[in-house]
């Protein structure tokens, strides 16, 4: 859940506090460029089609090859993207060269070579609590707002993408609202440490993409194809607990360790052994403490995940210790990134319009967190309540599947429907006998109706209708036409 | 769903009077009724409850006996009756009482009440447009207050008081404020109803609702053996089958007839008996329409109206197609549905174990009315409690409720709102079976949640040792109550 506001979702109000703008440097505006961005995205409750379209002003930090990094955010499903040099006005288009929606992070790049070329790129640095922490915005002249605060901690927490759990740092600092506030850089001592993710105008407090995460994407964004972050594969519960401890066989020689409370099906920790109810005392050598952290050279105590997803990349193998029953045991974990496809509610789909078949007037579709999320930002409160439920608990429920959820969105009638208009938000789970794994199932299941007819099988109430096959063939282009559909399917 | 419902007076025991209620008669005998009420508190279900006060209004329904609806008496702890013209106070018993229905039945204990009194009769349904008279006792004056108006609506609406169940209503537009509650509406000198709810003046002006005779004499009848079985119902879904594809489908011709078995509830009286896909063609020889109505008497009324009017050990036959074959099955109404925990629950104390300042509850109406969970799971599990039958498993539900801060619990929180799957192996399907585990003396007692792997668990020495503590540190007066039923509860 995030608590924390998008920064500058919304209009930001213009603070009491005086802004420290003491310090303008005068090479920045060589470093940064505006970022003027076009969003388009798909509209899940009418799945055809996509919402009007908004536009966006960033900052862009040029890197060193005539890259700008922006946050995956910004550029979601955008249409248009383009650079603007901060004084002046010039302007470019740039396309998304490389977008990671789990990190946050993408890579603009431009093929007016010129363009960038008069620009000082930034190199990163990584920064440490106590450090001075600046925040570049641009005035409208152009000209460099540079506000300070204090590193305050360091640590892992959610991502935009409510499924990634990464390293963050938070400041302290009083941001003023600008024009273009969208992904501001962060630097220390001249470099980049990092970018502004969220920020909260009533504490101050600002979330900011850390170096390390922007190395690590870095990295991956020189292969093809880019990999992403890696996952281990494990939920853990703390051990803190002396009776747990002394239930669990732990002896008072072993301090820390955490509890695996559930392994992800054929997940990496699972490949490589590891089981639930397993205590994981070490990874590569560092010790785990109760809470699941470790202690890192840079960071201090800091949760596990920094460790697999940062610090090491797909493919890794890692050595983890586990006490079983009474025993320690060895076990070699491949790090790997979980594609996201591979969820049964996919936590997003950006980029890609949605799946969806049009059957006879009922709108089918998958089940995702992206639908989930038309219902705003109480989603869920405001969404089905099964449906929430489903994506919550979406890796105990659905093990032996299916693979998606597929459900009837809504109807829209017709003669073909009559006396089904009011059927929404129910799940599919058979057609024509055959169970649905997928909305890919749908068309082969339909190439089978029942005696002229298709029998349609849902897990709630009326649990049973029926469509009249050579009907739904025969009308589907007027149909299509008088509800003026582009198309009556999009699947993959 | 709007539905057309009007069904016919049932011919029953008690006869209406020829003799018309002269004014000064019907004043003499409505009764103001005074409650002092104690309810349950779920938060520290070991304490009393909280005592509050309530008035509410009845009517002499036969020589010695007071109806009125049940809410007015609901967690008595001492009732009185007071008339016009007597300065008397009476101390009245509720005989009997019907939540479902909201009705009971008072005795008074002095017969001097019922002198000058005279049983009021009870009519018909009213024309629409046809004036009632409002009989009571509500806010804003001491004495008995008349209030006129017409006959709005007949319509099915759900009775409030247990939430769970709707019956026939008649909709007026006389005023009807708190303390009319069980007061008597008159046309003709007869009574045509019972007012008992309405809405608050915000929502809707000169909307009140009374309860119509069939729902009065259906209950009159019920108790003629000196025992309240309560309503009977089929306890299935029904889908209708105005699509002509889904008439084909299920084997129905072109005559609008038939309507599908969408679930059939195991703990109903069809449980075993139909099976989802038959169609109901008819109920105790009345067609049924493709809409679910029914003809009844000259009136197109639900389906279920039938069942409405039937009682304990009474039967129904259904004529049905099964598999394209038509098939008679008669269904014996032989209990009443066993499940209530999604109603209000009256004159019933909070069951709870509190075990290492764990209290277990088990899910409710009531109990959800009290906390605040967090738990999605807590939700579907109520909301999906009859649909998805998850009483076969657990008849009730056990949840980890609150936790009262002790050394021992200290590291639990995590467990808060939790529904308790196992204890040392033992499935909990009700809260007894938990005292039956908790009576067990194991080393360590391993809790299980459903869908969270790591067990919460207490060592038994360490709950044996803070058991006394807990006990003083909050004024526990009994760790246990087990039975809903007022005189007994037990405590150890």
């Amino acid at each position: 859940m995030r608590r924390i506001a998008f920064l500058f979702a919304s209009v930001l109000l213009p603070l009491a506090c005086p802004v420290q703008a003491d310090e303008v440097q005068s090479e920045a505006p060589q470093s940064v460029v505006r970022v003027n961005v076009t969003n388009q995205p798909w509209d899940f409750g009418r799945p055809w089609g996509k919402r009007p379209p908004y536009s966006r002003r960033a900052i862009g930090t040029i890197l060193p090859d005539n890259q700008v990094l922006v946050t995956a955010e910004l550029v979601a499903n955008a249409n248009y993207v383009e650079l603007e040099t901060a004084e002046g006005g010039q302007k470019v288009p740039a396309r998304v060269e490389v977008v990671d929606y789990e990190a946050n992070l993408a890579l603009l790049k431009t093929d007016d070579v010129a363009f960038l070329k008069p620009f000082k790129p930034l190199e990163l640095t990584h920064a440490h609590i106590g450090d001075t922490l600046s925040v570049w915005q641009l005035e409208n002249t152009g000209t460099l707002l540079v506000t300070k605060g204090p590193m305050t901690t360091a640590e892992v927490t959610r991502y935009p993408i409510d499924d990634a759990a990464l390293l963050v740092y938070r400041m302290t600092t009083p941001l003023q609202f600008r024009d273009s506030s969208f992904t501001l850089p962060v630097i220390k001592d001249g470099k980049l440490a990092g970018l502004v993710m969220r920020y909260d105008n009533t504490t101050n407090n600002a979330e900011i993409l850390p170096a390390p995460v922007i190395e690590h994407f870095l990295l991956d964004a020189k292969k093809a194809p880019y990999e992403g972050f890696a996952r281990i594969g494990i939920t853990s519960s703390p051990t803190r607990d002396p009776q747990f401890r002394k239930y669990l066989g732990l002896d008072a020689s072993t301090s820390g360790g955490v509890y695996i409370a559930d392994v992800q099906q054929d997940g990496p920790a699972a490949q490589g052994g590891m089981e639930q109810g397993d205590v994981l005392l070490q990874i590569d050598g560092q010790a785990v403490d109760q809470d699941g952290n470790y202690r890192d050279q840079e960071y201090g105590k800091v949760g596990l995940a920094y460790l697999f997803s940062t610090k090491h990349f797909d493919g890794d193998k890692v050595k983890c210790i586990v006490f079983r029953k009474g025993e320690k045991k060895e076990l070699n974990v491949t790090l790997k990134h979980r594609p996201v496809e591979s969820y049964v509610v996919e936590p997003y789909i950006i980029d890609r319009a949605p799946k969806f078949y049009v059957l006879g007037g009922l709108v089918l579709q998958e089940l995702s967190r992206q639908y989930l999320k038309e219902y705003g930002n109480d989603w869920q409160k405001k969404a089905p309540e099964n449906f929430v439920y489903f994506d919550h608990q979406q890796n105990e429920l659905f093990k032996n599947g299916p693979k998606k959820i597929v459900f009837l969105n809504r109807v829209l009638p017709s003669e073909m429907t009559v006396g089904y208009e009011e059927l929404s938000q129910l799940v599919l789970t058979k057609i024509n006998d055959m169970a649905i794994q997928s909305l890919d199932d749908v068309p082969k299941a339909l190439a089978h109706p029942i005696n002229g007819l298709h029998k349609i099988e849902f897990d709630g109430e009326p649990k049973i209708i029926f469509l009249d096959a050579a009907q739904v063939e025969a009308e589907a282009a007027s149909f299509q036409k008088k509800y003026r559909l582009p198309e009556l399917q999009h699947l993959n | 769903m709007i539905l057309r419902l009007w069904p016919v007076v049932l011919a029953l025991g008690l006869i209406v009077s020829p003799l018309r209620a002269q004014p000064n008669e019907i004043r003499k005998s409505v009764a103001r009724i005074n409650n002092t009420m104690q309810e349950g508190n779920y938060r520290v279900p070991w304490l009393p409850g909280q005592l509050g006060g309530g008035s509410g209004t009845g009517w002499v329904v036969s020589a010695d006996r007071i109806l009125t609806n049940a809410h007015v008496v609901s967690n008595a702890r001492f009732l009185t009756v007071e008339k016009e013209d007597d300065p008397k106070k009476y101390i009245a018993t509720v005989e009997h009482i019907a939540h479902d229905c909201d009705l009971a039945i008072l005795k008074v204990q002095d017969p001097a009440f019922f002198k000058n009194t005279k049983p009021l009769a009870l009519g018909g349904i009213p024309e629409l447009e046809s004036t009632v008279s409002v009989f009571g006792y509500p806010i804003g004056g001491e004495r008995l207050s008349v209030t006129q108006g017409v006959v709005s609506r007949i319509d099915f609406r759900t009775y409030t008081h247990s939430v769970l169940d709707s019956h026939l209503t008649i909709q007026i537009d006389a005023a009807i404020n708190p303390g009319n509650s069980g007061g008597p509406v008159l046309q003709e000198g007869n009574v045509v109803g019972v007012a008992f709810q309405g809405f608050s003046g915000d929502v809707a002006q000169n909307v009140g609702y009374m309860i119509p005779t069939p729902v009065i004499r259906h209950f009159l009848k019920d108790i003629e053996d000196g025992h309240y079985d309560r309503y009977m119902d089929l306890s299935i879904g029904i889908a209708n089958t105005q699509n002509p594809a889904m008439r084909k489908g299920l084997g129905l011709g072109d005559d609008d007839r038939g309507v599908m078995v969408s679930s059939v509830q195991s703990a109903g009286v069809c449980g075993g008996k139909l099976e989802v896909g038959d169609v109901l063609l008819s109920i105790d020889g009345h067609d049924i329409a493709s809409d679910g109505m029914v003809e009844l008497e000259g009136e197109r009324v639900l389906m279920s109206e039938v069942a409405e009017r039937k009682f304990l050990g009474d039967s129904v036959k259904l004529g049905v197609l099964r598999n394209k074959k038509p098939l008679d099955v008669t269904i014996k109404f032989d209990h009443a549905w066993p499940y209530l925990m999604q109603a209000n629950a009256y004159d019933t104390q909070p069951t709870y174990i509190l075990f290492g300042g764990l209290l277990f509850q088990p899910l409710s109406r009531n109990l959800l009315g009290a906390y605040r969970f967090q738990n999605d799971r807590i939700s579907y599990f109520y909301d999906n409690f009859v649909t998805k039958e998850i009483y076969k498993e657990h008849p009730e539900v056990i949840v980890l409720s609150e936790i009262l801060p002790d050394p021992i619990n200290t590291y639990l929180s995590e467990f808060h709102d939790g529904i308790v799957d196992e204890i040392n192996d033992h499935k909990i399907r009700t809260l007894k079976d938990a005292a039956d585990a908790f009576a067990e003396k194991p080393e360590f007692y391993v809790i299980k949640f459903i869908g969270y792997a790591r067990p919460l668990v207490l060592e038994r020495s360490a709950v044996e040792a803070a058991r006394e503590r807990i006990r003083k540190r909050y004024n526990v007066l009994a760790e246990q109550n087990l039975s809903e039923t007022e005189a007994t509860s037990a405590s150890r």
